[in-house]
């Protein structure tokens, strides 16, 4: 058995192009998302909280809502609740105008005129670099015209650095490119695992390769265990780099526990691969083999929610939906990676999948066929 | 000396369709055996069952004195088998595969001195796909190897292989012969069977018409020669009577082609060809022959052997 598991990693390896393929689509994916950035500057939201109410500070509200990135949400609760759903990732930018904003500072000095407060969600890190420049140079600005009867030379035109303060928040938000690579990272292990090793056994059978393993006497079992395994490693180390390339290229965030996200990703690789078996004793071609597989990932990519909620599904779909063996294996993964949920609190999840590894295992043997 | 394979009223379907039907045939231990039949004879069913890879629905077949459906693991174990049209990984080469194949077995023979027999050790890491036709051959008969086996079956070793090629299997299939292994193998081509099978079956739609050696097997026979005539126009019933009343028997091959056996030569020879010329039949072809296996098989079944 394990000659034959490192035989089959080998011309794994060999197979150049699909391999390629197996990793281009999900990366593929990856950099769109990523570089697309969903949760971009079109929905930056801006809560001021003005404390000052002077014409400098009317001034300066009244150019941030001029800006075309930012768009200002009404501070219903005044500072803390703008602070609550600052943290909570509903809101982006929360500015605070202190009373005393833009009036003489005292004649002493070291003080300055009072600080205005910049509040922002640490995530968006090249967000917030553009908004903090913006914003410097409007108070700056405002600061810079006095009120209307006042000499604009009595004030230099510069704001002195204490006057902007920026406060990183913390925020455990969950940021759709979080939601999405998780996403994908099933995708990859659902579609390579499913159409790779049908098209595989079905080739197989057609040139009788299985049946040259069945005059050795090699036990079955351990031939579909080589199998499986080396299937199961090429589905780690692909979740590994797509899971990679989603944090370190596009700053993603998967701070739950790995070793439970490796456990879903083996038993949903599992179920998949048993699919694949049964599809292989399905198709007659392994081109037929390949068209299965992808009539069944492709479908089951949009109904498990892979890229977009499936709850506003008409009619009975969304409950179709989380039956798919997909549902429940993208699910608990995102539970595990995102929320840092440990294992049994995604247990029915689990119970399904453990479902479907069953199911599909017993429908592979029953379907199999060596020729 | 015990049988290496003892088949027993073999029967299997396949639906309403009898592929294989009634047959019984042993093979001795340190025999080349050939199966000679035409395309849907059986043949590869016939192997098959006795390679553990069918089971049969009646009979008996014990190979190398064990029982196929009780002790399948241990024969396996035991006997080398090529599959008439098996392919081997594309992305390994002929070293890993046979390594590979190896590892399946509890005694294997090393790679390299078997990849020479079959003259194969230049392209050990070559893959199969880079070989030509004759050495694919080679390579599956090598494989077939890999375990060291008391019994090989080859099923069509030589299909589709030039003169040149078939030669060269030929040779390798004697020297494995002679190393004291049992061969069974599996042809169209009543020449190979005569060069290369100390005893031979022959099987048609199923059926097992005869077992023998070659030799007993024309000696069988009545006919002694055979004149094949080829004709621009068919005969009329009358030059076909006139030639029907020397010693021969005439049988229509072909449009226009007709192929008459004679019992006893020469004299029936001196008849044969007097006929011709008294009745004026124009001859685009006339050739005279010894008997082969293919009149063998012609006159056994009714029906000529084909590629
Ligand atoms: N699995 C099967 N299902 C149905 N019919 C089959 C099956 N396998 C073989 N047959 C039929 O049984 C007959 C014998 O087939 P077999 O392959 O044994 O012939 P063969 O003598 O090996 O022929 P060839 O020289 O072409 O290889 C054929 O008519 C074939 O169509
Ligand atoms: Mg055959």
């Amino acid at each position: 058995m394990l000659p034959l598991t490192l035989a089959n990693l080998k011309m794994m390896a060999r197979n150049r192009s699909t391999t390629f393929w197996a990793l281009f689509f999900p990366l593929l994916l990856v950099v769109v998302f990523g570089l697309f950035e969903f949760d971009g500057f079109g929905s930056a939201s801006l809560t001021v909280v003005d404390e000052a109410k002077t014409p400098n500070s009317q001034l300066l509200i009244q150019s941030l809502s001029e800006l075309e990135f930012l768009r200002l949400q009404n501070a219903g609760g005044g500072e803390s609740a703008a602070r609550a759903a600052l943290e909570k990732g509903d809101l982006d930018y929360l500015l605070l105008i202190p009373a005393g904003f833009g009036e003489a500072p005292s004649p002493d000095p070291g003080s300055t005129s009072a600080g205005v407060g910049l509040l922002v969600n640490a995530n968006n890190v090249e967000q917030n670099q553009l908004v903090e420049a913006a914003v410097r140079h409007l108070v700056a600005e405002s600061l810079s015209k006095e009120g209307p009867g006042d000499g604009a030379e009595s004030v230099p035109p510069s704001v002195s650095p204490a006057s902007l303060s920026i406060e990183s928040v913390a925020v455990t938000q969950v940021r759709y490119f979080d939601v999405v690579l998780l996403g994908l990272v099933g995708l990859g292990i659902m579609s390579n695992s499913i159409i790779s090793i049908a098209v595989k056994i079905s080739t197989y059978r057609s040139q009788s390769i299985l049946k040259r393993m069945l005059v050795t006497p090699l036990p079955i079992w351990k031939y579909f265990a080589a199998e499986i395994i080396s299937y199961l490693m090429l589905a780690v180390i692909q979740a590994a780099i797509i899971l990679a390339v989603g944090v370190f290229a596009f700053g993603a965030h998967v701070p739950g526990n790995l070793l439970w996200l490796l456990v879903l990703v083996i038993l949903g690789s599992i179920v998949f691969l048993n699919i694949g078996f049964i599809l292989s004793a399905w198709a007659n071609t392994p081109s037929a083999a390949s068209g299965m597989g992808n009539a069944i990932s492709l479908p089951m990519m949009f109904f498990a929610g892979t890229f977009f909620s499936t709850a506003s599904l008409p009619w009975v779909l969304p409950y179709l939906a989380e039956a798919l063996p997909l549902t429940p294996m993208l699910s608990a993964m995102r539970a595990v990676s995102i929320d840092s949920a440990s294992l049994w609190e995604v247990w029915p999840q689990l119970a399904v999948l453990t479902g479907w590894v069953v199911v599909t295992g017993l429908a592979a043997i029953k379907f199999f066929r060596f020729s | 000396m015990e049988d290496a394979i003892r088949v027993e009223g073999l029967t299997k379907r396949f639906g309403s369709f009898t592929a294989v039907d009634d047959v019984s045939f042993c093979v001795k231990s340190g025999e080349i055996f050939g199966i000679l039949g035409p395309n849907g004879a059986g043949k590869t069913t016939t192997l098959e069952i006795i390679e553990g890879l069918q089971r049969p629905n009646q009979g008996q077949v014990s190979v190398l004195g064990l029982d196929v459906l009780r002790q399948p693991a241990q024969i396996k174990a035991r006997i080398g088998v090529q599959l008439q049209s098996s392919a081997y990984y594309d992305y390994l080469s002929l070293r890993e595969i046979l390594v590979l194949l190896g590892s399946f077995y509890p005694k294997r023979l090393a790679p390299d001195p078997l990849l020479k027999q079959v003259g194969l050790l230049d392209q050990a890491t070559q893959r199969v796909k880079h070989l030509s036709g004759g050495q694919k051959q080679r390579f599956t008969v090598a494989a077939s190897l890999i375990n060291d086996p008391e019994l090989v079956i080859l099923d069509e070793p030589t299909t589709g292989l030039d003169p040149q090629a078939r030669r060269n299997l030929w040779d390798l299939i004697r020297e494995i012969h002679q190393r004291g292994v049992t061969v069974v193998l599996t042809t169209h081509y009543m020449e190979e069977a005569e060069a290369l099978c100390q005893r031979l079956a022959i099987m048609d739609r199923g059926r097992l018409v005869a077992v023998d050696t070659p030799q007993n097997l024309i000696n069988r026979l009545e006919t002694t020669y055979t004149v094949k005539l080829v004709v621009p126009a068919p005969l009329t019933e009358d030059q076909i009577i006139s030639l029907n009343g020397g010693v021969s028997s005439i049988q229509t091959v072909e449009r226009n082609t007709y192929l008459l056996r004679l019992h006893q030569a020469p004299e029936a020879l001196d008849t044969v060809l007097q006929t011709i010329v008294g009745s004026k039949i124009r001859l685009d072809h006339l050739e005279i022959g010894p008997v082969t296996l293919e009149d063998v098989f012609l006159e056994l079944t009714g029906n000529e052997l084909r590629d």
